[in-house]
């Protein structure tokens, strides 16, 4: 037992100076366990956010889609499950379609306010990250707050994500 | 004596009892609060309630697939956790209460990958260190039901023998702070801490953002961000000789202490880690007489 608990230790130590060996040689669940330093360990060049725009299958417009009545855990910060999923599995195209689906079913439902009228079909999504630039020290600051989409230049929005056009019409002109 | 003997006898050594006594009450409560945000959503976090992330079929960001729960099912999941926790703060059998909420913090980090950090991932690690230690032995309701019922005369014991007992998982607690601070340390060197002089600084914005880390940011010249991100460096790469030479190492625990509140203060969702990794340095690092002093404001079996 005393040999396995160094061996954790040891697998601590090699995850965390960014060794890589333990999730060569481990199973993954059991190196995922090992994962638990190494905290900030890069400058950050830009403040990350994650959004999402719904398509309005009668304004045939994306507007804004507030993804915190959908993602209900921590809605203020990045540690949301929205975020965290964009931030792991922003270039997986399978989890971005199953996102894609829960958003555009969940709106559907119609049981919260999410940005977009609640008897409006979605006919898709876009997805995409906020980067704002971080401000050098010195200048005027502005404390954080969440703003609405429009009050980020396009500059500032980077797209991952968006529903094929032929899903968006098979969604709007033949509805569930 | 060999070095494998030195070790043994080291881990060996006996510890206060109430440090793990500590630990078995403090490291669960910081747990569950740390889980309460994902408690209160259950259906959403662990059940079919919410999003989950499909099978990826060995992707490297899904360390195991484990498909949504029935609502009824995460709810249970959810009580247990809670229940199992509270038992283990409250020393009823401790130790299969211990067992049980480790595995359902394994099962949890596991099922959503999405809602776990470092304090999800560390908490079955830091159970089963209870579950191996001498936790329950004092202020606990198993100590409770152990008290005989008649007092039988018996010649007491010295303080020192009942007090201190062989127990290498505070050992363990010792030594996991200190191997997470090297680990980051090196990780640091090797990412821009040595490159960049405002690493510190570039990491205060955002969604994180606390209002004294706002205040701070607004008001604090450059050199003094550097200046910390400078001593943050030297206390976790030399952790392992902070922490060993006896003549430092109050010093680093005051230093470790102090990291973590600020962390707490300026980052505050991490505050939760923050709590964690306090507890573990006062469980492992605290002088005797805290403890002993803490034993001597105890009534009876609960503290002897």
């Amino acid at each position: 037992m005393r040999v396995v608990v160094a061996l954790f230790l040891v697998g601590i130590w090699l995850d965390g100076a960014g060794t890589g060996v333990d999730t060569k040689i481990l199973p993954r669940p059991i190196a995922f366990f090992l994962q638990v330093s190494a905290l900030f360990p890069l400058a950050a060049h830009a403040t990350i956010d994650y959004r999402a725009e719904g398509y309005d299958c009668r304004t045939h417009l994306f507007t804004e889609l507030d993804t915190r009545p959908y993602f209900p855990i921590d809605t203020e910060d990045k540690e949301n499950r929205f975020n965290r999923v964009m931030r792991f599995e922003r270039h997986n195209a399978k989890t971005m379609h199953a996102l894609d689906d829960y958003l555009v079913e969940s709106h559907d439902r119609g049981n919260h306010d999410d940005g977009i009228p609640r008897d409006d079909r979605l006919g898709g999504v876009r997805l995409m990250s906020l980067r704002i630039p971080i401000p050098k020290v010195g200048d005027k600051l502005e404390r954080w707050s969440r703003k609405p989409l429009d009050a980020y230049p396009e500059s500032e929005r980077h797209e991952f994500y968006r529903t094929p056009p032929s899903k968006i019409e098979a969604r709007c002109v033949h509805p569930r | 004596m060999s070095l494998i003997a030195r070790i043994e006898y080291w881990l060996d050594e006996p510890q206060h009892v109430l440090r793990a006594e500590t630990l078995r009450v403090l490291a669960p409560l910081v747990v569950l609060g740390f889980m309460s945000a994902r408690l209160a959503h259950v259906g959403d976090w662990i059940g079919d309630e919410g999003f989950r992330v499909p099978d990826l079929g060995g992707d490297w960001t899904q360390p195991l697939y484990v498909p949504a729960l029935p609502s009824w099912a995460a709810d249970a999941v959810g009580a247990a956790m809670v229940v199992s926790a509270l038992l283990v703060v409250v020393g009823f059998k401790t130790k299969p209460s211990a067992l049980v909420f480790a595995s359902i913090c394994a099962f949890v980090a596991l099922s959503d990958r999405l809602a776990a950090y470092s304090v999800s991932k560390l908490a079955p690690t830091i159970t089963l260190a209870i579950f191996a230690s001498t936790a329950g032995a004092r202020v606990s309701i198993d100590a409770l039901r152990k008290r005989p019922r008649k007092k039988k005369k018996k010649k007491a014991k010295p303080a020192l023998e009942k007090d201190f007992l062989p127990c290498a998982a505070i050992r363990f607690i010792q030594v996991l702070p200190v191997v997470i601070y090297s680990a980051s340390g090196v990780a640091k060197m090797r990412g821009d801490w040595l490159k960049e002089p405002l690493v510190l600084w570039s990491q205060i914005h955002g969604n994180y953002q606390t209002w004294l880390a706002f205040a701070l940011a607004s008001s604090l010249p450059a050199w003094t961000w550097t200046a910390m991100q400078a001593t943050v460096l030297a206390f976790e790469v030399g952790a392992p000789l902070w922490f060993s030479w006896r003549r430092t190492r109050p010093y680093a625990v005051i230093y470790g202490l102090t990291m973590h509140v600020m962390i707490a203060l300026l980052f505050a969702p991490v505050t939760w880690f923050s709590l964690l990794m306090i507890t573990m340095l006062v469980v492992g690092y605290a002088p005797d007489r805290v403890f002993e002093r803490v034993a001597l404001k105890l009534p009876g079996t609960l503290g002897a």
